[in-house]
């Protein structure tokens, strides 16, 4: 009888990957094009991904077991629940600061616009309002009861967050960070993003559906049936992409219409969710299988999958585009 | 499946638990359990691919349920004894072709399993060489649903917990079917 050990066994077990944990100091990092930043949970590391090589470049050590993500011009950020601090990295994966959140950390968004990163507090229906430069926390927001997934408009001039046990929306004006309202939505919402024409995509972990919100008029103008314990949202080529934990597959919504396009199946347990800038590619963490999936945004094809490491949720926006 | 901790404990568990049944803790956890068997997967499957009938696990007294082996069919565990604890859980993917079924749990109380939103799979493969190999899979939380939880109920102990349960019942079908 075998049992997998749920911490480093799986990425240790494979040489190629031990290698790339041993030495990614040594790598010459990051490489030019789409990189992918994935939060691995289980095994305590964030594994940066090639997606045009499809590789694995390096498995950097996160203690913490981290969850939440998203990326800047220049780096990305990580928040770990179990030690309670949000983490400031370059590109390459190396620290370059850490604040302590006491509470429980876990939904994250960046505003670039104004230097500021937002976290939510799972246990304290509030937001963190933290200071990118100088990773010191500068405020709080109050929100429903366990707030989870967190976003930024296109137009940095909203932030949104799934207050999961409180079934809304809370809308906050980004530049006064005054609630603008909130939005009963369906039941438990916990991922959510915002589409290019600024409509506010919900995924309903309880309900098994989309609420798509009108965020200036603050009303819900559709909602959609997905699959089974819908997760995360990304866009592109004019559709949106829901994972769907419990049915391991991706839902595909054409925007335009709002019809539904199919699924797609990835992985096992798909959670966190992103799409390359060109809109080419959708990745998908695939939490149980240990990989990601790459999807091609037009045929909808799954086109290769990338080993990761232990537990992976890429929970936020984990996708970058690096020069030379 | 076994009870955990004191009485005493249990109760001062209970006292502190928050309403909100459906929340739960930062990092879902996994268990994965595998176990090689000397019989074909077709003769496993006979036994263990029925949702309505969990008897093949030492720790089950009884099994009763609704709707067979569809979609939300549900079931409901007694363990141990007929007055024993019980775990109510629901089918949410059969698949007889590729001997496969995922269920979760909808109703446990922590103190019998220290679990919250809780989901696994039953697959029967076959193995290389022949015989089988079954691989017991699930996905979880821990028993207390906040920061700090008590030991008895943090990730360490909801790993063992499951880990135990799935050694035991894959323990059973190696006695049952022998090893290859």
């Amino acid at each position: 009888m075998r049992r997998a050990c749920p911490h480093w066994s799986t990425a240790l077990a494979r040489p190629d990957i031990l290698a790339l944990a041993l030495g990614w100091a040594l790598a010459a990092l990051p490489a030019a094009g789409n990189i992918a930043y994935v939060t691995n949970q289980n095994g305590g590391s964030v594994s940066i991904l090639d997606l045009a090589a499809g590789t694995e470049l390096a498995q950097v050590p996160l203690p913490g077991q981290p969850a939440g993500i998203a990326v800047a011009a220049d780096g990305f950020f990580a928040v770990s629940p179990d030690t309670k601090s949000l983490r400031r990295f370059d590109a390459a994966g190396n620290e370059t600061g850490q604040v302590a959140l006491d509470g429980g950390p876990i939904g994250i968004a960046h505003d670039p616009l104004r230097g500021r990163v937002f976290v939510s507090d799972w246990y304290n229906a509030r937001l963190w309002v933290v200071d990118a430069a100088s990773m010191s926390l500068t405020g709080t927001l109050e929100t429903g009861t366990a707030p989870a997934g967190l976003a930024v408009s296109p137009d940095g001039r909203w932030l949104a967050s799934a207050d999961k046990e409180a079934g809304q929306v809370s809308i906050f004006d980004l530049e006064s960070l005054a609630l603008a309202g909130t939005v009963p939505v369906g039941i438990r919402p916990f991922g959510l993003g915002f589409a290019p024409d600024g409509r506010l995509f919900v995924g309903n972990v309880g309900s098994n559906d989309v609420s798509v919100v009108d965020v200036a008029e603050r009303h819900v103008l559709a909602t959609l049936p997905v699959g089974d314990q819908p997760y995360g949202v990304a866009f592109a080529r004019g559709r949106a992409f829901v994972t769907n934990q419990h049915a391991d597959t991706v839902s595909v919504i054409d925007l335009g219409t709002l019809a539904p396009l199919g699924e797609i199946a990835v992985g096992e347990y798909p959670e966190g969710i992103d799409a390359t800038a060109d809109g080419a590619t959708v990745v998908v963490a695939n939490w149980f299988s240990n990989s990601v999936s790459l999807i091609d945004a037009e045929t909808l094809a799954v086109t290769a999958e990338i080993a990761t490491g232990d537990g992976p949720r890429a929970f936020g926006r984990f996708i970058a585009e690096r020069g030379d | 499946m076994k009870l955990q901790g004191s009485l005493a404990a249990l109760t001062a568990v209970a006292v502190m638990l928050p309403a909100l049944a459906l929340a739960h803790g930062p990092t879902r956890q996994k268990v994965d359990v595998t176990a090689e068997l000397a019989a074909e997967p077709a003769e496993v499957w006979a036994v263990v691919g029925d949702f309505q009938d969990m008897g093949w696990h030492p720790a089950v007294h009884a099994t009763t349920g609704e709707g067979g082996n569809t979609l939300d069919a549900t079931r409901l565990l007694t363990l141990g004894a007929a007055d024993g604890p019980t775990i109510a859980e629901e089918l949410y993917k059969y698949d007889a072709g590729k001997m496969t079924y995922s269920y979760r749990i909808t109703e446990v109380a922590v103190e019998v399993l220290p679990v919250t939103n809780y989901s696994a799979h039953l697959t029967v493969k076959p193995r290389a060489g022949g015989g089988s190999v079954v691989e017991w899979r699930g996905a979880f939380y821990r028993g207390y649903p906040n920061n700090d939880p008590p030991p008895e109920l943090n990730d360490e102990a909801a790993i063992k917990a499951v880990t135990a349960v799935y050694e035991a019942g894959l323990s059973a079908l190696v006695d049952r079917f022998g090893a290859p």
